[in-house]
């Protein structure tokens, strides 16, 4: 007989704007309450351990990693991800830029890739190289080697996305 | 075709807004109604007997679909080129994580403990692990010797050379098991009724490959079996032969239940379980003029091919042809094996083979340099492959390759004399001690030798009602710019922008078998076959007298539409068809391997930090011949995300092993570059045309791979005035160099008598 | 993910006080977790055996961080981010600072706690090292109260700490007396960003005149818990840092540690690191001497008098023995902007008695003698400070000691003001003015002077 813990609870956050009631245990992931409660699997899960970045999301204007994050903690928060970012005019000059520098390829990492981006953009419009790289060194690529998002997030910088 | 043009144009990647707004799908981003989610009981042993299999108890069986070997209804294998992977162990195992049993279930959340309470008894038999292990076969655990496969390649009169050496150089050099590492892990839904029979959906590389195992494992027809990719995020190889594992696990499951069936590793089964680099030990015995030019040599090379056979006949192949570098050997004798041992089954990763031949003679070049007493580049210069020279198989260099002017430019670029002497300088009075390392490489393009003939691609161009043009290849896109490059291709033969073609997804149903995604064959091979099929809907509409035979794009998309209108949306394909002058010879291992070659020199420039014995890369230099740039940003990135690999190989990344399981399967162990650790990385291409690929292309995905890790052993080299000659190279490797070095010197030091 | 979320419970009190009632409730233990970088990676292999567990993430009283002029309190629950924002930690500790930067990548610094990290216990936690370095002190709290522990002694072994089940870390507090150390940290991991450590060292010390007067260098990753390398610090104190004692010190080091090999590096590996860490921390000791040595004479010569005479030297610039004991606190004082910010955060700890107090020291503006003369010297700056009153006219004279007279009886003291380089006249405007302030504001206005009063003679002091 498996021992049962809590039960399923309503918990209520903000999710790209939106209050969203969701029906869910409270050690559920935030990752999982996302992608599966909610659709919004623009959210990867790349490593389930905090040391990839790919379930990267704002939590009140903070990165963090949501596949750690049980969901009773983000209660009464505001989590913004990839798909809440269209609107704010500082994502699409990042998105652009990707797509502009080849910044994305197998595409996976992308979205917590493009989060980290805005993130450090807003607390550093203009940043050094260096300030990039610390700013995305949680977020691992496989792929490009890391030059080419760098570039794109320098070049978005440079362009001045419009703050919010 | 007057049009705007889009080859050598940075054309945006096709599906990239997608990827950079979250709308894209991944597998796991897929659930279907009614779906199961299924798991894989593993073996926790490397090998031995089956004897007891139960089912613990706090668990509700009933609640599970349970499948083992019994239900397989085919053959119980995955097929590739031989058979004799099980699907599932039936009575033993021969690796640890080998796939025994199958659970599913609607709740993902309860399989783990399931797995965890099926208890298996069994009776273990002595494993073996290492390449020394398996050629002293005192366990014989695959065939007669352990040996999966052999190629010899003779040339010339190898004892008239020893005899005539000023020089004989000798050198062994290992690399280690590396993990492709993708970010997006392997996973598959498959779903199964007698009417439309089983269709297969996931993350892989080659659809056609994976056909052809569910076909071979289930006993369907092979109009029973359908095989969609979907958005695959990552692969490097790790995606070619593997899916079809898992998508056999998943079907098997679905034809049980007859439900939709879901499996996704989490990180660590797919680190455990899955396929790497193959390990691999070259042992060198040169035999070099006093001037540096070789006169022959032996090249011993084993690679360690894991529990099963798999894909390791054709890994050793690479290898074996790209054992000699981009150099002449006027004789040679080159002895490959590929062994097994009792690990998970290692198999394709970029580069296949070659980053593990290339590391050596590579290495062993800077060593005969060192013998000899000239330059590492000075022994390159004396010995490079040029125009009309033979290659180690005896093929001609037809194009006019100088590869000493790619050198001289490659070194300029990394300023490379400057800061040799700068850093020999400025050493002696540092903790951090930089040097720096270049390695010259070749990578040839495609299949080798009668491959691409066996594979008889086959390539369709469709004219859609829209008046646009659809790809239909099984050539997937996983980052590489599949969609991306063969769009341009399409595009640019028919005069049309680029926004009027795409590439339709891989989908068994609906295109043709192109061959695998793989050896670096798309853009080139692939990619000439979509012109050819491109121009074969021109004249379709020419034929039809719809369109002149030149066009603007705007007549093309009219009379395009208008022939689809009356006929429906028309297709045309094309067949592989070899050169003419292509020849190669499967038992000798002679002729021409490969249709094109890449040509490179990758330079290194490293820092050791003396205090913690860690090295950085600080500035790297890829300089390549690639026949033609296709899309500048693409190709790029290719190179520097290969690079970043190559140094991941290198510097960082070890498969830590105990009894046949690796033992570092987290992110947080299992090390790869962060955007901290990679350095300014400077690219430059240069075309020499390629007459056998789309638009001169060659292929360029895996040749970035080869370079990395000789170049930074070359430079920490270097830097230390030590020799290292296995790769991944820890710090903790080198303070162990260190201090045994130092040990011995304070040794020699000490008066006679005094110890 | 190999955990099943149904077997969980997880509940959030509102505050400090429900948390801990919870706490001491029957049945299994409800287990705090604040950011979860620790505990949801076990959760997700599968390897959490807590079954109950308690979100203490947003309890105020545990993210406050409090700067006072002794030390700095830590909330538990700050995480990493919190730290590195922190302007009081950069420049007091900025190894812990330095600490929080190596923490994984920017998204695990704005969850990871310094509570969590030291409850976690691994050896390899980043912030540690720096936290024994400083000498930490826990604040530990549960519904009996609370206590102090030194954080030297809350490892007890491996992943063993002096932690009650009823208990948690309200805050780490930091001793401020290392603003004259030179600090020095380094981390070797297995890459340059979200890596685990290998080895990390922390460590400071004052060198004085070539001699070391106190180090501290602490480890993680090298033993089963964090350490402080005491016999290699024993070696280094009270000597000349010269060649064969750095080279002892490192040989030292490299053999009090007691690294294993594990799935990240050797024993071997981390132990000659440790040699070559310490060394190098040395040689930097030994090439800064400049940050280390008082660059100012009149604080060296103080800095060396006993508690009782360097307060009374200091109470000449001051009057509040408040003022002074904390002063004499802060040593040693390397500088004389050192000496000046100190004051200044003192001063604006300053309660009401201690100002009063101050006030007393000085002598009527414009009168001959103060009603109480600290010290001689202290007469002899009030005498320069007032010299232009004292060269006023009579009528002037006249009019400032009525002036005075009537500030004495409506406040109840004598009237303070900062006199240097203000004319008798602009002194009774100022007079006359302040005589309309209610209490509060007065008694602000005149410590306000005081403080100015106070920079001037320190200054005046230090350049003696």
């Amino acid at each position: 007989m498996t021992k049962r813990g809590a039960a399923r609870r309503d918990i209520s956050l903000t999710v790209n704007g939106e209050v969203k009631t969701v029906c869910a245990y409270p050690m559920e992931r935030l990752l999982d309450v996302l992608r599966e409660q909610l659709g919004l699997t623009g959210t990867k899960e790349g490593c389930g351990e905090g040391e990839c970045g790919a379930c990267s999301v704002f939590m009140d204007g903070a990165l963090v990693d949501s596949c750690l994050v049980p969901v009773l903690q983000a209660q009464g928060s505001s989590v913004v991800t990839i798909e809440g970012l269209a609107v704010d005019a500082r994502a699409r000059a990042v998105q652009d830029a990707f797509l502009e520098y080849g910044g994305a390829q197998c595409g996976i990492c992308t979205p917590g890739m493009i989060l980290a981006a805005v993130h450090l953009l807003n607390a550093k419009p203009a940043p050094t190289m260096d300030d990039i790289r610390e700013g995305l060194a949680g977020n691992l690529c496989r792929c490009t080697g890391y030059l080419q998002i760098l570039e794109a997030v320098a070049a978005a910088a440079a362009k001045g996305g419009a703050a919010r | 075709m007057p049009g705007p043009a889009t080859i050598g144009v940075s054309a945006p990647r096709k599906e990239g807004r997608d990827k950079v707004t979250g709308r894209a799908r991944y597998i796991d981003d897929i659930s279907l109604p009614n779906m199961l989610y299924g798991a894989t009981v593993r073996s926790r042993i490397p090998r031995g007997k089956i004897k007891k299999i139960s089912f613990g108890s706090g668990i509700n069986w009933d609640e599970f679909v349970v499948v083992t070997a019994k239900d397989i209804p085919g053959k119980n294998c995955i097929a590739l080129i031989e058979y004799d992977q099980p699907c599932l162990a039936d009575g033993a195992v021969n690796h640890p994580e080998e796939p025994i049993l199958l659970l599913a279930h609607a709740d993902r959340h309860v399989l783990p403990k399931a797995v965890a309470a099926i208890e298996i008894e069994y009776e273990p038999q002595p494993p073996i692990f290492t390449i020394e292990e398996s050629e002293q076969q005192r366990q014989i655990i695959w065939g007669a010797d352990n040996v999966f496969k052999k190629y010899l390649i003779q040339k010339g009169d190898l004892d008239e050379v020893w005899a005539n050496a000023d020089f004989i150089v000798e050198g062994e050099y290992t690399t280690g098991a590396q993990e492709q590492l993708y970010i997006e892990t392997n996973g598959i839904i498959a779903t199964h009724d007698a009417e439309r029979g089983l269709v297969v959906s996931g993350s892989l590389q080659c659809p056609y490959y994976v056909h052809k195992a569910m076909v071979a494992l289930l006993g369907l027809p092979e109009n029973k079996v359908r095989v969609v990719q979907t958005e695959t995020g990552g692969a490097f190889g790790g995606k070619e032969e593997y899916p079809s594992m898992i998508a056999g696990h998943a079907a098997l499951l679905a034809m049980k239940s007859a439900r939709p069936v879901k499996i996704i590793y989490d990180r660590l089964e797919d680190m455990v379980a899955t396929t790497k680099r193959h390990p691999s030990r070259t042992r060198h015995r040169t035999a070099v003029r006093k001037d540096g030019k070789i006169l022959g040599g032996e090249i011993d090379l084993v690679i360690d091919g894991g529990a099963y056979l798999t894909l390791s006949p054709v890994v050793l192949s690479r290898a074996t042809i790209h054992a000699g570098g981009p150099y002449e050997w006027p004789a040679v004798r080159v002895e490959a094996k590929a062994v097994a041992t009792n690990a998970p089954p290692h198999g394709a990763f970029r580069g296949f083979g070659a980053p593990q031949s290339l590391f050596a003679i590579e290495r062993h070049m800077d060593r005969i340099a060192k013998v000899v007493g000239i330059s590492p580049a000075e022994i390159r210069r004396v010995n490079f492959l040029k125009q009309g020279a033979l290659t180690i198989t005896e093929q001609t260099i037809n194009e006019n390759v100088e590869l000493g002017k790619m050198l001289d430019r490659a070194l300029e670029h990394a300023d490379y004399h400057a800061k040799k002497t700068r850093f020999a300088r400025e050493n002696k009075h540092s903790p951090i001690k930089k040097g720096i390392g270049f390695a010259a490489f070749l990578h040839g393009a495609g299949f080798t030798g009668s491959g691409e003939r066996y594979l008889a691609s086959v390539v369709g161009v469709e004219g859609t009602k829209e008046g646009r043009v659809r790809v239909l290849v099984s050539s997937t896109e996983f980052g590489q710019g599949t969609n991306t490059i063969l769009s341009q291709i399409a595009a640019e033969t028919l005069g049309l922008p680029y926004d009027d073609a795409e590439v339709a997804q891989p989908d068994t149903f609906d295109v043709p078998n192109s061959g695998p995604t793989v050896a670096s064959r798309t853009a080139m091979v692939v990619g000439k076959l979509v012109a050819s099929a491109a121009r074969g809907i021109e004249q379709t509409l020419i034929a039809a007298g719809l369109l002149g035979v030149t066009h603007t794009a705007e007549e093309f998309r009219a009379a395009c539409k208008k022939y689809a209108a009356e006929h429906g949306a028309f297709r045309s394909f094309t067949k592989y068809e070899p050169p003419a002058n292509i020849f190669w010879d499967d038992q000798k291992y002679r002729g021409e391997a490969y249709a094109a070659f890449g040509w490179a020199i990758y330079v290194a420039q490293v820092s050791v930090d003396t205090r913690s014995y860690s090295v950085t890369v600080d500035d790297f230099v890829a300089l390549q011949e690639v026949g033609r740039v296709l899309n500048p940003v693409l190709a790029r990135g290719q190179i520097i995300g290969g690079v970043a690999q190559g140094i991941g190989f290198a510097l960082y990344e070890k498969v830590e092993w105990r009894e046949g399981r690796m033992q570092n399967g987290q992110m947080t162990n299992y090390i790869m570059p962060t955007s901290a650790d990679v350095p300014e990385i400077r690219v430059f291409f240069e075309e020499l045309g390629n007459a056998h690929g789309a638009y001169g292309a060659k292929g360029i995905g895996e040749l970035p791979m080869d370079g990395p890790a000789p170049a930074i052993v070359n430079a920490i080299e270097d830097a230390l005035g030590m020799p290292f000659d296995s790769v991944p190279l820890l710090p903790e490797d080198i303070f162990e160099a260190m201090n045994s070095a130092a040990i011995r010197d304070s040794e020699a030091r000490a008066p006679a008598g005094v110890r | 993910m190999r955990s099943d979320p149904a077997e969980f419970n997880l509940v959030a009190p509102s505050d400090l006080r429900s948390a801990l009632a919870l706490m001491t409730t029957e049945g299994e233990r409800w287990m705090p977790i604040a950011g979860g970088t620790d505990l949801m990676v076990q959760y997700a292999a599968g390897a959490l055996r807590a079954r109950r567990l308690m979100s203490i993430a947003r309890l105020p009283e545990l993210r406050q961080i409090n700067v006072a002029a002794d030390e700095i309190q830590i909330g538990a629950g700050s995480t990493y981010t919190d730290l590195r924002r922190q302007e009081a930690i950069a420049r007091d500790f900025p190894m812990l600072a330095q600490a929080a930067g190596w923490v994984g990548g920017i998204a695990n610094q704005n969850r990871g706690t310094i509570g969590g990290n030291i409850v976690n216990a691994s050896p390899a936690g980043d912030s540690l090292p720096a936290l024994l370095a400083y000498g930490a002190e826990l604040i530990l709290v549960s519904l009996n109260g609370e206590r102090r522990v030194p954080y030297t002694m809350f490892h007890t072994g491996y992943r063993k700490i002096q932690l009650a089940s009823n208990e948690l870390i309200r805050a780490v507090c930091l001793p401020r007396r290392f603003i004259a150390y030179l600090q020095h940290a380094r981390k070797v991991g297995t890459r340059n960003a979200q890596a685990v450590s290998k080895i990390a060292l922390a460590a400071l010390a004052r060198v004085e005149g070539g001699i070391v007067r106190d180090v501290r260098i602490a480890l993680g990753s090298v033993a089963p818990v964090p350490m402080r390398l005491a016999e290699t610090e024993r070696i280094l104190t009270g000597n000349l840092l010269d060649d064969s004692v750095v080279a002892l010190a490192a040989k030292t080091a490299a053999s009090e540690v007691k690294p294993i090999d594990d799935i990240r590096s050797t024993a071997r590996y981390r132990a000659a690191v440790v040699g070559n860490l310490v060394a190098e921390f040395l040689e930097r000791l030994r090439a800064e001497p400049a940050a280390t040595e008082a660059a100012n004479q009149t604080l060296a010569r103080w800095n060396a008098l006993s508690a009782d005479a360097a307060e009374g030297e200091i109470l000449a610039c001051c009057g509040s023995r408040v003022w002074a004991r904390a002063m004499v606190s802060r040593r040693p004082l390397a500088e004389e902007s050192a000496a000046l910010s100190a004051s200044e955060e003192i001063c604006a700890g300053l309660g009401d008695a201690d100002w009063l107090e101050a006030f007393c020291a000085h002598p009527r503006i414009g009168g001959k003698k103060a009603e109480e003369v600290a010290s001689l010297q202290s007469a002899a700056w009030s005498a320069q400070e007032q010299s232009s009153a004292a060269a006023a006219g009579a009528e002037l004279k006249a009019a400032l000691a009525e002036g005075n007279r009537e500030y004495e009886r409506r406040f109840g003291r004598i009237f303070i003001v900062c006199a240097t380089g203000k004319t008798s006249a602009e002194i009774l405007a100022i007079l006359q003015k302040r005589l309309q302030n209610d209490d509060r504001s007065e008694l602000r206005e005149a410590a306000e002077q005081q403080r100015q009063i106070t920079e001037l003679r320190l200054r005046k002091w230090l350049r003696a």
